[in-house]
């Protein structure tokens, strides 16, 4: 064959569509036919720098011994073209080449065989992309003219490795942008923290080809605390294996990954490699990604890209989770804000609801006392039969009723001013038990009075706390229908480090609605026939301007235990 | 013994009527006055053994006419009569011998005035 002819072909070949591995082997086979070479072998340099046969010719038996050694640059005779980038040609009378630095008896033998070999550098002016190895059976030598021939097409070789290379790195990198910008639609996307840790697992398991990959969260003040989010499923055998990986990773705070022949697993299973990332935040680890992969032996740990990747991921999660963490927070704040807004809104509304029903029942006042007053005159006067005498008299009733619910709405509505005294909660209570006792309605309500003789005394407006426990007991003896016991015990107590005397009533009278306690204190709320709603109201009122409290507690079935809070008087 | 005489001082016409009649049933001489200014022209020429005063009225109001009358004559007996308890917690309302909150029913009024001045 001649010189042009087999140039003419290689170069048609080398700009052919063809996919770049199958035009490299179209051109070892040129070469192999048309120069008489048995073997025409590529190496090329993987991303460890380290050189490993990839392309043959047809029939090549060379390949499948050659292919059990990478070897370093520098070492054997491939590593030493490769490292001086200069060809080597050997005949059967010099020494037998040596590949790597071991020696394969195996080798020798098939070495053996031919007559001559060529080594090549595949380069181009700046970069080393393999070594070209070439072995004639017939040839004895090789001449010049196929020495010239052979370096041309090995420079064109180092062309379509290097356009190879470019074309490899290139879509590598579309595929690591597509997956960050996946990962970043993910992230700034409105999803719930826990969909978008499904999909930041998901999305890494296919740019990464993993088996699986599972997110786990480290985060003790995040309701998915040691939550796992997976992609894949983790095989059972690997389970313990994965969680040490993780415990290691959020300890040194640095990716960590383990092979097979860390696990001692080889035999059982099928052969994989485990890489795991803490996911650091700017002062603490929130968690960490994991990922599980077919152990391929040419790419462990070493591919930097795909650590890279994974790191890249991890710092995504951490942003992306520290800003799903503060949506949550500054949800949590509106609804907060919401609350209060309706709580200031209500109280509002119920103020000038206050303000206007002050004023409506200063308007009524006086025509209602003018009309009362004259029917009781029209009673006493007019000589009138029986039922229109009766009729007067459930005017002045009515009349009454209603000066008295205006009186309870005035009382609710007018700020008072306390007259502070000391007193004995004590005393006062025995003051109040007695006005009530006095009463005969009061005959069937047992009272339990435990007495407290170390009992701090207290600074208050008598008049006003004594109204407050009548409204309070006026409305269990109401609630227990006129019968049952009321349990009184007072003692000292303290709230939020201020000293308050604490006096608990409990009655006896069922308990109220569960659905009603939120509004017992509320103004016009109740639950009696007649009641205007104002007496706990204004207990509560009275109680609050003391700087003191009242809580209730129901236990429907059983009864309301209301305790009254007044602070104790200051020693000081 | 002499009927006991009282100056009745309310703007309201019919609450006016009202007390004027309750209180005559009891023995009382009876004069009114519809505001603070008229009540005190009132005084100037005779004298009460009683003041019964709004305080809600239009011109000069109660705890304004209560003043006056008690810069001329601390010795003038007034009873604060008003259709709501809050003047009570007014310091000036103190200045009167009793504060009486206005009702339909008039027994407080009645007996609050017999304690000032006697039957």
């Amino acid at each position: 064959m001649s010189f042009a002819s087999t140039l003419g072909k290689v170069i048609e070949i080398s700009h052919s569509n063809l996919e770049i591995p199958s035009r490299i082997a179209a051109i070892l086979n040129i070469i192999s036919s048309d120069m008489r070479f048995e073997e025409v072998i590529v190496y090329t340099l993987d991303s460890d720098k380290r050189l490993s046969c990839r392309y043959m010719n047809r029939n090549s038996q060379l390949f499948d011994l050659l292919n059990n050694y990478r070897c370093h640059i520098g070492e054997g005779v491939v590593g030493t073209v490769a490292q001086k980038r200069t060809a080597q040609y050997f005949t059967l009378h010099n020494i037998p080449p040596r590949f790597g630095c071991l020696f394969y008896s195996k080798l020798d033998e098939v070495m053996a065989r031919y007559k001559s070999s060529v080594f090549l550098p595949l380069a181009d002016d700046s970069f080393l992309y393999g070594v070209l190895l070439a072995c004639s059976a017939s040839k004895e030598g090789v001449n010049d003219n196929d020495r010239l021939l052979l370096s041309i097409l090995a420079r064109e070789l180092g062309g379509i490795l290097c356009t190879f290379d470019l074309l490899l790195s290139s879509k590598k990198r579309i595929a690591e942008l597509a997956t960050l910008s996946d990962l970043g639609r993910v992230l700034t996307s409105t999803l719930e923290p826990h969909a978008i840790l499904e999909s930041i697992a998901l999305i890494t398991a296919k740019a990464l080809n993993a088996l699986f990959a599972t997110i786990k969260l480290d985060l003790a003040f995040v309701k998915f605390d040691g939550k796992r989010f997976t992609s894949g499923a983790i095989e059972p055998a690997l389970e313990a294996e994965v969680l040490r990986l993780e415990g290691e990773a959020l300890r040194l705070r640095q990716p960590v990954s383990r092979t097979d022949d860390d696990m001692g697993r080889k035999e059982n299973g099928p052969s994989v490699a485990l890489f795991s990332v803490p996911i650091m935040a700017k002062d603490r680890v929130l968690g960490t990604i994991t990922l599980c992969r077919k152990h391929e032996q040419k790419e462990i740990t070493d591919n930097q890209e795909d650590w890279y990747l994974l790191n890249r991921i991890a710092t995504y999660i951490s942003s992306g989770l520290e800003n799903a963490l503060l949506n949550i927070k500054l949800r949590d704040a509106l609804r907060e804000l919401g609350d209060a807004q309706r709580r200031l809104i209500e109280h509002e509304k119920l103020r000038s609801l206050g303000e206007m029903t002050a004023s409506i029942a200063h308007e009524i006042k006086n025509p209602l006392v003018v009309i009362g007053g004259f029917t009781k005159r029209l009673a006493k006067k007019a000589r009138l039969d029986d039922s229109e005498g009766r009729y007067l008299e459930i005017i002045s009733k009515e009349v009454a009723r209603l000066e008295s619910i205006l009186t309870e709405v005035l009382n609710y509505v007018e700020e008072s001013v306390l007259l502070f005294e000391v007193c004995d909660i004590n005393d006062l209570l025995d003051e109040v038990l007695y006005l009530l006792g006095s009463d005969t309605g009061w005959e069937n309500i047992r009272i339990i009075k435990t007495y407290n003789e170390r009992l701090a005394p207290v600074m208050c407006d008598v008049q006003q706390i004594k109204q407050v426990f009548i409204n309070i007991l006026m409305n269990s003896f109401e609630a227990m229908h006129g019968k049952g016991s009321i349990t009184i015990d007072i003692e000292n107590a303290v709230l939020d480090q201020k000293s308050f005397v604490a006096v608990s009533l409990k009655d006896t009278g069922g308990g109220v609605q569960p659905s009603f306690i939120d509004n017992i204190f509320n103004p016009f709320f109740t639950t009696k026939e007649r009641g205007s709603g104002l007496g706990l109201a204004i207990s509560n009122k009275i109680v609050t301007h003391h700087g003191g409290d009242i809580e209730v507690k129901n236990t429907p079935g059983e009864g309301v235990t209301f305790t009254v809070y007044l602070p104790r008087k200051n020693m000081d | 013994m002499e009927a006991k005489r009282i100056l009745l001082v309310d703007d309201e016409e019919h609450i006016r009527l009202l007390f004027k009649e309750e209180l005559e049933e009891e023995g009382y001489l009876i004069d009114l006055a519809s505001n603070g200014l008229e009540a005190l022209e009132k005084l100037k020429g005779q004298r009460f053994d009683l003041v019964v005063l709004d305080i809600k009225m239009p011109g000069m109001d109660g705890i304004q006419t209560l003043g006056e009358i008690k810069k001329t004559d601390k010795d003038q007996r007034v009873i604060l009569c008003s259709a709501y308890g809050e003047f009570k917690q007014d310091f000036s309302s103190w200045a009167s011998d009793a504060y009486v909150v206005k009702s339909a029913d008039t027994s407080e009024l009645k007996e609050t005035i017999k304690r000032i001045v006697g039957a």
